[in-house]
């Protein structure tokens, strides 16, 4: 394998259990790491949100007002709102360090599954089992576009790093990139055999999106040309929307969970597995990257309710 | 720009219908910064506003309470950490735009009509004043102190410009207005008199270094550059828009003219300053309407230097004409008869934006088609009928020769998923400088009452439907969107849209509580006849009601 360009073969540092973060009352389903890295949040069917510390794992704010569980959250760039979504058909944005409820945005016409903000932060998309993904001002909470973006729930939407596109995914079996700013379908990804789309997102660069199907597969794409370059397997995944992430800051990895309650570690390249991580006790449907360290959060649903955090110390 | 490889290039590159319009106050000019995210607009009131471009939402404003008179022009610095405004009562207000505070202000002895910040650097210490009747001046933001600069040659007089033959469409008095902007980076002043000369200025020295006579020597009332710096605009008073060819190097323009200076010393003053004047410009191409000989006003390019607008300045019709490079007139935009204040381009999108006399800003885009084979990519788009002929056996089936999907992908290549390409569209990047693209969005807390609404149940469906919409009556606040053929998603919002649709366009205030009440009375009546994909839950549950009520009569 000609790869002297990347970064020398060390030997993989394997992550281990560092936090055990246990207060949901019910299923997590979804933990992502601020910007900054000085946070971490979980959202859970239990209709509470929670931000915790990465650090020390001390539970830090919780965030109360849903009438129906939690699918997913984000961050705002700056860490200082984070936006939730709900089976109450509402997304809500909170005062990250008070806890309060500052705005709910009213629209979908069905549970509310996928949520992101744009890196200026002054949008914010979502997608729902209402088969739309709707784009929102943050500031009025006007929702600014509908996109009739897919014939099934959507599962995933994420803008790339500049703002400029937003990615859905829908267990229509489609991927779709659409102009962020006119709301304009730029692209549809289509294979032979079109599984359900659990999830989607763009890699860093923005140039890439990684796809989870329900058929135990991930696959990055090139979707300016509309084929996929690499494939990872080994993992369980048919039921849930288990979502994915790029570990970047000690080599280049995929993360994401698995229906047999494990994490999933490959090499991005070489699509090995390096390491799974063990210790949840039921499906881990949501995982996320720290920013600059080597940390990855995990949560589970059910039988587990617990969000973890693996480290590569010692 | 990123998403450069999916774009479908076939569609025009400027705009052709009114996309949106902007309200807040009366707004009498506008300023698009750098990338275009942000648009700064100056009012009647003394207020300036800064637009968020892509929520068409307003991220900030700069609320000056010292000056009550109209905002007669508005400019952004390099990238985007300065404002600069100037004012019917003869002032000049310098704002920090992160923070939405005034740094300075300075009155000068008339009023400006046109102020500049120096284009060059990020906190910018001097600009470029046209006051309404007197030569053009450099004043510095610090000091406030003015500098003349000459409008004629200097063997012709004391600096002032002569009376001129050539007097304004309004017949106005013989001192004119001079024309003046800074070239790209600000080391050039380039002014157009009344006779017609465009002189190139060093600033620093206050020196006319070159001149050249635009053909007709007519009274020069406007003079703008490309975003490039390849292309220099004139608008003048014989109805006719020039555009001069920028000879000299984009950077260090004045030192290649200095050079050029040194070599020419066997010429006199006059001989000089001409002969190095056409080492300058070069006359290009000249729009003009001889149809209708109408005057132009706010002409400029478009971002890439590729067209060229400008409005018509007859009172009464609001109209924009789009020309390309060569000359060739491509569009004529109209719209609502209100006299056109101020026009612009978007730096990077075939946008326009045009600021009307009622005080609305205007948003031009292209009337976008929905390009189908977006949504099916194995489905082509056909200009016209194709007549289709089957093979013989197409539709035959044939298990043995099912096509077996083989990767023709190698795996094992290398992705680069980190490494991010500069965009080119602003090569002109200081990547050192941190720039303004946007202003932090702080969401406005609702109103309690917006938040109990949203817990019932019943209400839900009310709030859907009606916030839905992107046509919602909360007036001022976003763009009032005009165009909506384009959007297919209209069905569902419909019930809501049609009741408030006549009177969307009008509103200015937020509706009262009372009339919000009986909306949502209203929506939930229509509701009931909704189609059933819609809120399936709560919409059976209504019509069990309404079915249970029936029978108990």
């Amino acid at each position: 394998m000609a790869s002297a360009a990347t970064e020398p073969a060390e030997a993989f540092k394997p992550y281990k259990l560092k936090h055990n973060l246990s207060g949901h009352k019910r299923a997590i389903s979804s933990v992502k790491f601020s910007d900054d890295g000085r946070l971490l949040a979980s959202a859970s069917a239990d209709k509470t949100a929670c931000t915790w510390s990465p650090s020390d794992g001390s539970l830090l704010q919780e965030y109360q007002g849903h009438d129906q569980g939690i699918s997913d959250l984000a961050f705002s760039s700056d860490a200082r709102y984070l936006a939730t979504a709900s089976d109450d058909k509402t997304v809500r944005l909170w005062d990250v360090a008070t806890g309060s409820l500052v705005k709910t945005l009213s629209g979908h016409t069905n549970y509310v599954f996928c949520v992101n903000f744009n890196p200026q932060s002054n949008m914010l998309v979502s997608g729902s089992f209402d088969e739309t993904v709707r784009a929102w001002d943050v500031k009025s909470g006007k929702c600014l576009k509908v996109l009739p973006a897919h014939s099934d729930p959507v599962t995933a939407v994420h803008f790339n790093r500049d703002g400029t596109l937003i990615v859905s995914s829908s267990y229509d079996g489609l991927c779709r990139i659409w102009d962020a700013s006119t709301g304009h379908c730029m692209k549809t990804l289509i294979d032979d055999e079109n599984p359900p789309v659990s999830f989607v997102r763009f890699s860093p660069n923005g140039k890439f999106i990684l796809v989870g199907t329900l058929d135990n597969t991930f696959r990055l794409w090139n979707f300016s040309t509309g084929k996929y370059l690499k494939t990872y397997t080994g993992h369980v995944n048919s039921k849930y929307c288990i979502s994915a992430t790029f570990s970047v800051t000690n080599g280049k990895y995929i993360v994401s969970g698995s229906e047999d309650n494990s994490i999933y570690l490959w090499e991005l390249q070489s699509r090995k597995i390096v390491q799974k991580l063990e210790g949840h006790t039921d499906t881990v449907v949501s995982v996320s990257c720290h920013p600059t360290e080597n940390m990855i959060a995990s949560g589970a649903l059910g039988e587990d309710k617990t969000v973890k955090i693996w480290t590569q110390e010692d | 720009m990123m998403n450069a490889p999916i774009i479908d290039p076939l569609q025009g590159d400027f705009p052709e219908v009114i996309e949106e319009f902007l309200e807040h106050g009366v707004m009498k000019c506008i300023a698009f910064n750098r990338r275009g995210t942000l648009l700064a607009a100056g009012c009647a009131d003394g207020n300036c506003v800064i637009w968020d471009f892509e929520t068409r939402g307003i991220a900030k404003e700069l609320r000056d309470d010292d000056c009550l008179a109209a905002i007669t022009s508005i400019c952004w610095s390099k990238y985007g950490h300065r404002i600069l405004a100037s004012a019917a009562d003869k002032s000049l207000t310098l704002w920090d735009v992160v923070k939405g505070e005034k740094i300075g202000r300075t009155t000068l002895q008339q009023t400006p009509l046109q102020a500049r910040l120096h284009p060059g650097s990020s906190t910018p210490l001097i600009c470029l004043v046209c006051p309404v009747s007197s030569a053009p001046m450099i004043v510095d933001l610090c000091s406030g102190s003015t500098t003349v600069l000459p409008v004629s040659l200097p063997d012709t007089g004391n600096g002032l410009a002569p009376p001129s033959r050539n007097k304004f469409s309004d017949g106005s008095a013989p001192f004119t207005p001079t024309a003046a902007c800074f070239n790209k980076y600000g080391d050039l002043v380039y002014v157009g008199n009344s006779k017609g000369e465009i002189l190139i200025i060093d600033h620093s020295k206050i020196q006319v270094c070159g001149v050249v006579q635009v053909p007709g020597a007519s009274v020069i009332k406007n003079m703008v550059f490309s975003r490039s710096g390849q292309y220099l605009l004139t608008n003048s008073n014989d109805r006719t828009i020039r555009i001069y060819e920028n000879l000299l190097p984009l950077k260090d323009g004045l030192k290649a003219l200095d050079e050029s200076n040194s070599g020419l010393d066997e010429l006199d003053g006059v001989e000089k300053v001409k002969t190095i004047g056409s080492t300058c410009l070069s006359l290009f191409r000249e729009f003009q309407d001889s149809i209708t000989r109408v005057h132009w006003k706010a002409p400029c390019f478009s971002g890439d230097g590729e067209w060229v607008i400008g409005g018509s300045a007859s009172k009464g019709e609001h109209k924009i004409y789009i020309w390309d490079r060569a000359g060739h007139l491509v569009k004529i935009l109209e719209g609502p008869k209100e006299a056109l204040m101020d026009l612009a381009w978007h730096p990077v999108h075939p946008i326009v934006v045009s600021v009307s006399l009622a005080g609305l800003v205007y948003i031009w885009a292209k009337d976008y088609t929905e390009n189908w084979s977006a949504f099916a990519p194995d489905f082509k788009e056909l200009e016209e009928n194709e007549e289709y002929i089957e093979r013989e056996d197409e539709f035959d089936l044939m298990p043995d020769t099912e096509k077996v999907k083989e990767s023709d992908v190698n795996e094992d290549d290398e992705v680069d998923i980190m490494t991010v390409e500069k965009d080119s569209a602003f090569s002109d990047s200081d990547v050192s400088e941190e720039e303004i693209c946007f202003l932090p969005a702080d969401p406005t807390p609702d109103a309690p009452e917006q938040q109990d609404k949203c817990v019932g149940s019943t209400s839900k469906l009310a709030d859907s439907a009606q916030s839905g919409s992107p046509l919602s009556d909360e007036a001022g606040q976003n763009g009032h969107a005009v165009n909506q053929s384009s959007s297919p998603l209209e069905g569902m919002d419909n019930s809501a849209a049609e009741d408030t649709g006549g009177t969307r366009l009008k509103r200015r205030r937020r509706p009262s509580d009372k009339v919000m009440e009986l909306q949502v009375e209203k929506v939930k009546k229509s509701s009931q006849r909704m189609k059933p994909s819609v809120g399936l839950g709560t919409e059976r549950s209504i019509f069990m009601q309404s079915r249970i009520a029936l029978l108990a009569c």
